[in-house]
């Protein structure tokens, strides 16, 4: 039977989870609809930016606070993303099969720097320190204050970057340049910059979910592989043409893996997600709330 | 096509392969050594996978990356009905192969409707699920420990855990060569042509009457059938699995060899996989560089996508010019003028394909 506490810690977690969810596949999301290539390494970052901040944080590494952790990894952050779009992605602008080639190409980044980060950091599991501490309860159930957290700054992240697309000048090109890049190059909009922003927004968005979710979660080199993964699927759920609706599913695949879990077990909860996947796919082969892409 | 490289080419080629299948079954009186016979065996179980990777992906064009999970299907099917079941371990490996084919059936499902990307999220996808399962399912499959103890083949009279692995060397160069001859045939079948002209021009192949849904179908379970069997072979001949087969590093290692070797040749995935093989093992016994051989892999993947996209065999002039040949007229110019004006010898091929399957 379901109690209302029952209801309670399947909301509550499933909203935690949304919520790591949506910053992850929102950055994801930000690269594919401007540049329409699919980025692999997103998870890497992810891991590389809680790496960074543990290591400048940490007591065992150079034991500053989290904030300059935070602003630390961030910059490094930025630095990444724009190495990762000048390097292995601009060279294929003009490739017939860019999406095909760049999903190799970030696949091997991601290889690269997941290896790498293995042998830097070691395979031994790290915690990065909480930025809140202490528990909050909320409605019937009671969850960590980091939890909290980031159930209140995803919106808010989410919120900034969507005012940022929205409103400001910069943001405004990168989704003219989502649209039709050939006429926003027509009307004198640097189109080659504002890929390089798109690409280190998207890397720093991903290195400070890495941060947050680095407290609730132990860190490894693949830390950011399932976040990934659960970001493919929900990219597919939402399809990928808006930010909103690959938000929407964010959080509607947070509370459906909630309550799966509940209800079927941690073991069976993926292979059903997968199963309503292609359940979904066959009848709407563009994504449950997406338009056509090609 | 064929009027095209008659004559002394072709005769070049069928000795170069008469070398070549000579010189495989030499290999094993001078090579005595158990550890390099070890690498060869391994190097032709990887080459039967990049090389029926290439059917569905450089062929058929269809962005599969659930290929190396079909291996581990293969794997584990296989394991699991030998060690189990108690099935006889030749079976068992056919097994594999059908139990590939099924998973990559179920994938075909949607992945035939689909287009670009989301083929490629769905077939990541299905990968991790199977991933999940098999970690998942440990009282069977041993999770994350692996499954050890599977029984391994024999021959009436003949142990095979004998005379240094020279048995296991001639089944896996048996399966190398079986495989190869087979995925040959396919791609200059009417089918093969008809897979490729859905990849070169989708809208003409349509048109004229190929069936996208089943052919997409059909190669997408013949590449999955070979790579199955090729994973029971793997599994019977170490007699260990473990889900690190369908980890993204082992995706990436596969990846690499099909894409050194040029998509499209069948012939180039195989001889990359055979020397990456041996490069990469090489790596790995020099201290501590499990992991990093990994970083090398990656980076050859972006050199060789950045500076040689049809391969590094395109490189090499002489013999291999003929597949590069064939790769040059495809790729030419952009999508547009690809459609616009197609070079002749495609235009021949998906005519011919498209009047082949509209007769039947």
């Amino acid at each position: 039977m379901i109690t209302s506490d029952i209801l309670s810690a399947i909301l509550v977690s499933g909203i935690v989870l949304g919520s790591g969810y949506a910053l992850m596949a929102s950055g994801l999301s930000l690269v594919w609809t401007t540049l329409g290539i699919f980025n692999f390494a997103h998870g890497v970052l992810m891991t590389l930016g809680a790496y960074i901040a543990w290591t400048v944080s940490d007591a065992a590494g150079l034991n500053f606070g989290l904030g300059l952790a935070i602003a630390v990894s961030a910059a490094i952050m930025i630095g990444v993303g724009i190495l990762i779009e000048r390097v292995i992605v601009r060279p294929f602008y003009d490739h017939r099969d860019i999406l095909l080639v760049t999903v190799m190409t970030t696949l091997a980044a991601m290889i690269f720097m997941q290896k790498g980060i293995q042998l830097i950091w070691g395979a031994r599991l790290k915690q990065l320190a909480p930025i809140a501490t202490g528990n909050v309860q909320i409605w019937q159930t009671t969850i960590s204050a980091q939890e909290a957290l980031i159930i209140v700054v995803a919106p808010l992240l989410l919120g900034a970057l969507w005012l940022f697309l929205d409103r400001s000048r910069t943001g405004r090109g990168i989704r003219a340049v989502g649209q039709n890049p050939d006429a926003a190059r027509l009307i004198g909009i640097d189109v080659s910059r504002l890929f390089i922003i798109t690409f280190a927004l998207s890397a720093v968005l991903a290195g400070l979910t890495g941060v947050l979710l680095g407290s609730i979660r132990l860190l490894t080199p693949e830390f950011g592989s399932e976040p990934l993964v659960k970001a493919l699927i929900i990219v597919i759920f939402g399809g990928l043409g808006s930010l909103g609706g690959t938000v929407v599913a964010a959080y509607l695949m947070g509370l459906l893996e909630a309550a799966l879990v509940f209800f079927v077990g941690i073991y069976w909860a993926p292979s059903m997600i997968f199963l309503l996947l292609i359940l979904v796919l066959l009848i709407r082969p563009q994504g449950l709330l997406g338009k056509v892409v090609r | 096509m064929m009027a095209l490289h008659g004559g002394k080419l072709r005769s070049s080629k069928v000795w170069l392969i008469g070398v070549l299948l000579i010189a495989g079954l030499l290999v094993p009186i001078f090579v005595q050594d158990s550890y390099l016979r070890h690498l060869f065996i391994i190097s032709f179980v990887y080459g039967i996978v990049a090389a029926s990777w290439d059917l569905s992906l450089g062929y058929a064009g269809i962005f599969n990356f659930a290929h190396v999970a079909f291996f581990g299907v293969g794997v584990y099917a296989t394991g699991l009905t030998a060690k189990l079941l108690g099935i006889d371990p030749w079976a068992a490996m056919l097994i594999g192969g059908v139990a590939a084919s099924a998973a990559a059936a179920i994938v075909a499902l949607p992945v035939v409707r689909l287009q670009g990307v989301y083929v490629v999220l769905v077939t990541f996808a299905f990968s991790q699920l199977v991933m999940q399962l098999v970690i998942n399912q440990s009282n069977l499959t041993g999770g994350t420990q692996g499954m050890v103890r599977v029984p391994t083949i024999w021959l009436p009279g003949y142990n095979f855990l004998r005379d240094y692995k020279l048995g296991y060397y001639y089944v896996a160069f048996g399966l190398l060569v079986t495989t190869t001859v087979c995925l040959r045939w396919l791609v200059r079948s009417d089918f093969g042509l008809s897979i490729k002209a859905l990849r070169d021009n989708e809208d003409y192949a349509v048109s004229r009457g190929i069936p996208i849904a089943l052919q997409r179908l059909k190669a997408l379970v013949a590449s999955a059938f070979f790579t199955g069997i090729a994973g029971g072979f793997y599994v019977i001949y170490l007699r260990v699995a473990s889900p690190e087969v369908f980890d993204f590093s082992t995706v990436s290692l596969i990846l690499s060899m099909v894409l050194v070797g040029g998509t499209s040749s069948i012939y180039g995935p195989l001889f990359a996989a055979l020397f990456l093989t041996f490069i990469s093992e090489g790596l790995a016994s020099i201290n501590n560089f499990a992991e990093g051989r990994f970083m090398l892999v990656a980076l050859a993947m972006i050199v060789v996508l950045l500076f040689f996209p049809k391969g590094l065999a395109s490189a090499l002039p002489a013999i291999l010019a003929r597949n590069a040949n064939q790769k040059r007229s495809r790729q030419s110019g952009t999508a547009l003028a690809d459609r616009a004006l197609m070079t002749s010898s495609d235009k021949e091929n998906e005519a011919e394909a498209a009047s082949h399957s509209g007769v039947r």
